[in-house]
């Protein structure tokens, strides 16, 4: 019997298009109101040991964002099922929401507690956080003062240094200059050597999937084309997608 | 029920940090900072006192007290329930990145409005004094009154959060509906007093912002006994709304992310 970090059965996700509707709408068209139903994510399912670093990657609209903010727990299944075992997780895309006004540090702070970490925790860290965001004394800065940049390597620190037990990563490991790019991929190299942790990651490109990955999957158009290791599945992907 | 405890103990904290950061922040880029906490009220004060007393001839016994104790509850009840018509999408940031209960939002919001009610009731603690309000064992009422009031706004702010998510223009409803409570709940008059028969009950008994203030006024000012059945009433009204309010959230909240 493995380990299981997270396992994925039989997963549907759909988007019903029940678009936001005006009172005078919905007053003129009670009966009608057809939904258009959309699905993004078409049956999959898949296992994820314990310590295990998976890429996903696929075409835009390939339904990977919904698969992983499914896995977050943001969605929920309509169909089949995640089962997380209990772990903790937390999801690390680009633009995480940090409120404008407030400064860096209360950012962290609130952060952290969404993800289920407490103040003295999140104190603890607080160091390293801000040594590895290289944020300086800007932390103390309201966020709408931040660069792009900043307020990415920002929402990365936050990630990396907080250990959730899953993490999953939407396309954000090409944020900040190459010298942060360099550090980033050390510590997620680093966070791969602790083999607690299980991490997703989804990218478009090859090149960091066959660095950090030990296995990917390709999504194409909600369903599952390839399981493998990189080796196997990016050579065909590259050609897929030329 | 029991997941809705679970929820509160495991994001507690995170609604009381997070009230506290926008309370900051609110106050952070402006000149006059943390006064406008202090000012706002009195500014309003000022206003319905101007136009209430020298336009309309309004004089009741403490009127500075009186319209202060109205405003208070009114902008606590006016500014959570409206805020929470459009809670999930001005916190989409928030919402579409991480799990979150999503009533959790409206206590942030509670706790924000609550801690300036606290305030302005500070305010009118200070012109009792002034006005040499004789003190009463009825004032202790003060308390249940405002878990009746928190309950009450709480089960609104709900309904209105579940709401708000799928239809657009509920906030502009909203507002019109709000405005028209505002009239209807005596905030710059005494409702008791100047309101005829049939329609001083009915105000009273419906609505329950008109209730909350007119019994405070009676309890704090007056020294007299609150409505006690309405008042209990209210608060059961409160909690069944709220708990089927909290299960209709829990049943549909993964859907709101699909729609903003």
């Amino acid at each position: 019997m493995e380990n299981y970090a997270i396992e994925v059965k039989d997963l549907k996700i759909r988007y019903k298009t029940i678009q936001k509707m005006s009172i005078k709408k919905s007053l003129l068209s009670l009966k009608k109101s057809k939904v258009d139903i959309f699905e993004a994510v078409k049956g999959v399912s898949f296992q994820v040991k314990q310590g295990e670093i998976i890429g996903i990657t696929g075409k835009n609209g390939s339904g990977k964002s919904t698969l992983l903010r499914a896995v977050a727990g943001i969605f929920a299944a309509d169909e089949g099922s995640i089962d997380l075992h209990g772990h903790t997780v937390s999801l690390l895309s680009i633009g995480v929401g940090f409120q404008k006004k407030l400064t860096g540090r209360e950012n962290v702070y609130l952060s952290g507690m969404l993800l289920g970490f407490s103040e003295e925790q999140i104190q603890q860290h607080m160091k390293e956080i801000i040594e590895f965001s290289e944020l300086g004394s800007f932390i103390d800065k309201p966020v709408r003062t931040y660069s792009s940049g900043m307020y990415s390597k920002l929402a990365f620190s936050i990630t990396a240094i907080l250990e959730t037990e899953i993490m999953l990563i939407d396309e954000v490991l090409s944020v900040g200059d190459s010298k942060f790019k360099k550090k980033s991929y050390k510590k997620m190299k680093q966070l791969i050597s602790n083999c607690n942790r299980t991490v997703i990651i989804v990218s478009h490109s090859s090149d960091t999937l066959r660095q950090l990955c030990s296995r990917v999957i390709w999504l194409h158009d909600g369903l599952i084309k390839m399981d493998g290791t990189p080796d196997e599945v990016l050579p065909q992907y590259e050609e897929f997608m030329s | 029920m029991k997941r809705f405890i679970a929820d509160i103990k495991k994001y507690y904290k995170y609604a009381v940090y997070s009230a506290k950061a926008e309370l900051k922040s609110e106050v952070a880029s402006s000149y006059l900072s943390w006064l406008w906490w202090i000012l706002d009220p009195l500014l309003f004060m000022m206003v319905y006192a101007f136009v209430s007393a020298v336009v309309f001839n309004a004089s009741e016994k403490y009127f500075l007290a009186f319209v202060f104790v109205g405003i208070s509850c009114w902008d606590f009840f006016n500014r959570t329930v409206k805020q929470s018509v459009k809670l999930v999408s001005a916190n989409s940031h928030i919402v579409s990145k991480v799990y979150l209960p999503k009533f959790i939002l409206i206590f942030v919001k509670i706790g924000n409005n609550g801690f300036k009610m606290l305030i302005s009731f500070a305010l009118v603690v200070g012109m009792m004094c002034l006005y040499r309000v004789p003190l009463s064992w009825n004032m202790l009422y003060f308390f249940p009154i405002m878990v009746v009031l928190i309950l009450v706004t709480f089960a609104f702010s709900v309904w209105l959060l579940h709401f708000g998510v799928f239809v657009e223009d509920l906030s502009n409803l909203i507002n019109a509906f709000l405005r028209l409570v505002f009239y209807l709940s005596g905030i710059f008059y005494s409702i008791s007093s100047r309101v005829p028969e049939p329609y001083q009950s009915l105000l009273l008994m419906f609505n329950p912002v008109a209730l909350i203030m007119e019994d405070l006024r009676r309890t704090c000012l007056y020294g007299e006994l609150p409505h006690r059945k309405i008042l209990l009433a209210w608060a059961v009204v409160g909690i069944v709304l709220s708990v089927l309010g909290i299960r209709t959230i829990y049943k549909s909240e993964n859907s709101y992310v699909k729609v903003i």
